[in-house]
């Protein structure tokens, strides 16, 4: 074996001198300019990180250290420093990369995240969605909502309307509850929590005051929300995938997250698209179980989104949150159709 | 002073040597390290990534070198990855708790508050204690006293002084790092100017303004034909935000930067000079940030390398004779948890 010059750190400080480095028969022997000789048998050494343009150093026993001047230096492969570095200088596996990191990015968050996110949270016992969905009905009340300003006359009249229902689709009365609130926050707007709670505002109220059969639908759509478990999905769903992006890129720094962060958001948004058309079709299911129409839905999405549209300009309508309100209201006329 | 020891003095000073720092590391190199982490990091789910930062520091380490001798990273992937697991138990319950149980997450902030402290110098000792120039290590010595005093309590009384403080604090913060940090057995000593740091602070508020009125200008010379549309004036302005958060922010960091160096020196080891030119710094920044959005993140690695050299380019070390007597006092090694859990929550700390 050819000689290696290089330094040597003594232990424990910064004093160098140059030396040269010979291997045989298991053993290594280091020698000075002025015939000092060191030997270690190969197997008491410890061998440096190798990397692409850096010399593998070498630790004797005693804690000096053999800094050979070639950087491109190896002493023999281990695994960290044999396998990866061949990997990094395997040119067709970096250019294969540049593709096959998006695309095991995307399996990662589009599919394998969902997909766990979805299957943990049946696994969960009902006392997390109660005291999950409390606690939020806590801050939701504090911060946007008032009290109701309905007379108490249009309240039993939905009252009824909500037992019925609940009647009918043997429903417990005790888990799902259903409360009145003003809210300039919300607007025209019903919403559930995942312990049954369900809020409709007035401003919702009075936009369907004369088509009761259309807030049925609206209430079977939030309860259909809940019976799918969706508010427990979507936590689910941003817990496991901010873990995963930690754990993945906690170290890649900056631009990953960035990248990732527009990418999550499309994410959840085609979620929560999903889910909408789920709870569209619990409530068309039941509507036409139960003998009444699935044309009341559309009844419902076509006022709600009335004046809503008329409010936008026609730029805005490609960022609306729920640009497929028409596609919406032709499901519910078509399932009418189909039965 | 009498003219015997100015003798000694001058006598002293010419014997300090002069050195550019060197980085030697380049794009292509770097480029397939990086890229090779991404990929085993996704295709383990994320095992790998300790590995990937044991050899993304070691090769910035490694390839910097101050009079032909280069640094090295001494944490091993599985003390990384330790922490690393640790760590995102902790933020997974954070993450949890906060998504399903709002009431829990403010405590939890509290809790935050009173660990941040110590978090930070346990980054701080982990880092510095695994980071190597010839046979010896660094170190820090911060108290939980001083980090709590600096990094809690001061920045959040500075708010209520309408950050007039905050220039002060930002001082505070810099010297308390820079003082507690140790090579071997000799000390860092930083020597920092309130003054400096307020006229760097006064240089980056009438950097702002300057380019509000520019482009408050340009926007009432052009803004007439996006007047309809309130969405492409709201995206213009969040644009502006981040470009003027980013050229005042690299503004700032080499001011300081230069500061800081131009303040410090190990006694009889070393002393540092920084010239980085606050222009220059800005333009790398901005160009690199538009390199990589433009290339999807691709021009990364091009990025951290060009960012590197100039850093090392601006930088020199006068190391005297007596550096090589400097001796090593580190032994055992602790874990690196609290490193990842600064890590994870993400909060800065970085030396530069």
């Amino acid at each position: 074996m050819q000689e290696i010059t290089g330094k040597l750190y003594s232990a424990g400080c910064n004093v160098s001198a140059d030396y040269t480095l010979h291997c045989s028969n298991g053993q290594m022997t280091l020698i000075n300019d002025d015939g000092t000789k060191l030997l270690a048998p190969l197997t008491d050494i410890q061998l440096g990180v190798a990397i692409s343009g850096q010399a593998q150093d070498i630790t004797l026993p005693d804690g000096s250290r053999f800094l050979p001047d070639d950087v491109n230096f190896r002493l023999k492969s281990d695994f960290d420093s044999g396998f990866i570095e061949r990997c990094e200088k395997h040119k067709a596996l970096v250019l294969s990369s540049i593709v096959l990191c998006p695309l095991l990015i995307y399996l990662l968050f589009f599919v394998v995240v969902p997909n766990v996110a979805a299957s943990a949270v049946t696994l969960l016992p009902d006392g997390v969605a109660k005291t999950t969905g409390e606690q939020s009905m806590l801050l939701i009340e504090k911060v946007a909502l008032e009290p109701t300003e309905l007379d108490i006359a249009q309240q039993t009249e939905i009252n009824i309307l909500w037992q019925n229902s609940l009647a009918q689709l043997r429903l417990s009365n005790e888990k799902y509850r259903l409360g009145f609130y003003r809210s300039d926050f919300f607007g025209a707007n019903a919403f559930a929590l995942p312990h049954g709670q369900i809020v409709v505002t007035d401003a919702l109220v009075t936009k369907l005051a004369q088509h009761p059969e259309a807030l049925r639908a609206v209430l079977l759509h939030e309860i259909g929300h809940v019976e799918h478990q969706h508010s427990m999905r979507i936590a689910a769903q941003s817990v496991a995938s901010t873990v995963a992006l930690a754990v993945i890129f906690g170290d890649l720094q900056g631009i990953a997250e960035l990248t990732l962060g527009v990418g999550s958001a499309i994410m959840q948004q085609q979620f929560s698209q999903d889910m909408e058309r789920q709870a569209d079709d619990y409530a068309l299911h039941n509507l036409e179980t139960y003998g009444y129409k699935a044309a009341d839905f559309a009844t419902a999405l076509k006022l709600i989104s009335h004046e809503r549209q008329s409010e936008q300009n026609d730029w805005s309508k490609y960022l609306s949150t729920h640009p497929q309100v028409e596609t919406r209201i032709q499901r519910a006329m078509n399932y009418q159709n189909s039965k | 002073m009498d003219l015997e020891s100015r003798e000694v003095v001058e006598n002293r000073a010419s014997q300090t040597q002069k050195h550019e720092v060197q980085f030697t590391g380049d794009t292509r190199s770097y480029f397939s390290i990086w890229i090779v982490n991404i990929l085993f990091t996704i295709a383990t789910l994320g095992i790998y990534s300790a590995w990937a930062t044991v050899r993304n520091k070691q090769y910035f380490f490694g390839h910097t070198l101050i009079n032909g001798h280069r640094f090295d990273y001494l944490a091993t992937p599985l003390q990384i990855l330790k922490g690393r697991l640790l760590a995102i138990a902790c933020f997974a319950l954070y993450v949890v708790s906060s998504t399903y149980f709002s009431v829990i997450a403010l405590l939890l902030i509290v809790v935050w508050c009173i660990a941040l402290p110590w978090i930070i110098n346990q980054g701080l000792r982990f880092n510095l204690r695994m980071t190597r120039y010839r046979n010896v290590q660094f170190s820090f010595k911060g108290r939980y006293k001083d980090a709590f005093v600096n990094f809690v309590l001061l920045p959040v009384l500075s708010i209520f002084t309408l950050y007039l403080l905050l220039p002060w604090v930002l001082k505070r913060i810099d010297s308390y790092i820079h003082n507690n940090i140790h090579y071997g057995d000799k000390k860092l000593n930083t020597q920092l100017s309130t003054r400096e740091y307020y006229s760097i602070a006064f240089a980056c508020f009438c950097m702002s303004i300057g380019i509000g009125i520019v482009v408050a200008i340009l926007a009432m010379v052009t803004g007439a034909s996006f007047s309809e549309s309130p969405q492409i004036i709201t995206g213009i302005v969040l644009l502006m935000q981040l470009s003027l958060v980013m050229i005042v922010t690299s503004a700032y960091q080499a001011m300081v930067r230069n500061h800081v160096y131009n303040n410090s020196h190990i006694e009889g080891v070393a002393e540092f000079e920084s010239g980085l030119e606050p222009v220059d710094y800005v333009i790398l920044n901005v160009t690199n940030v538009l390199a990589i959005v433009f290339t999807l993140g691709l021009a990364f690695p091009w990025a951290k390398v060009r960012k590197a050299k100039m850093l090392a380019a601006a930088t020199v070390v006068h190391l005297h004779p007596e550096a090589e007597q400097v001796v090593n006092v580190q032994q055992a090694n602790q874990s690196s948890f609290a490193e990842e859990a600064a890590n994870v929550f993400d909060v800065d700390i970085s030396l530069t």
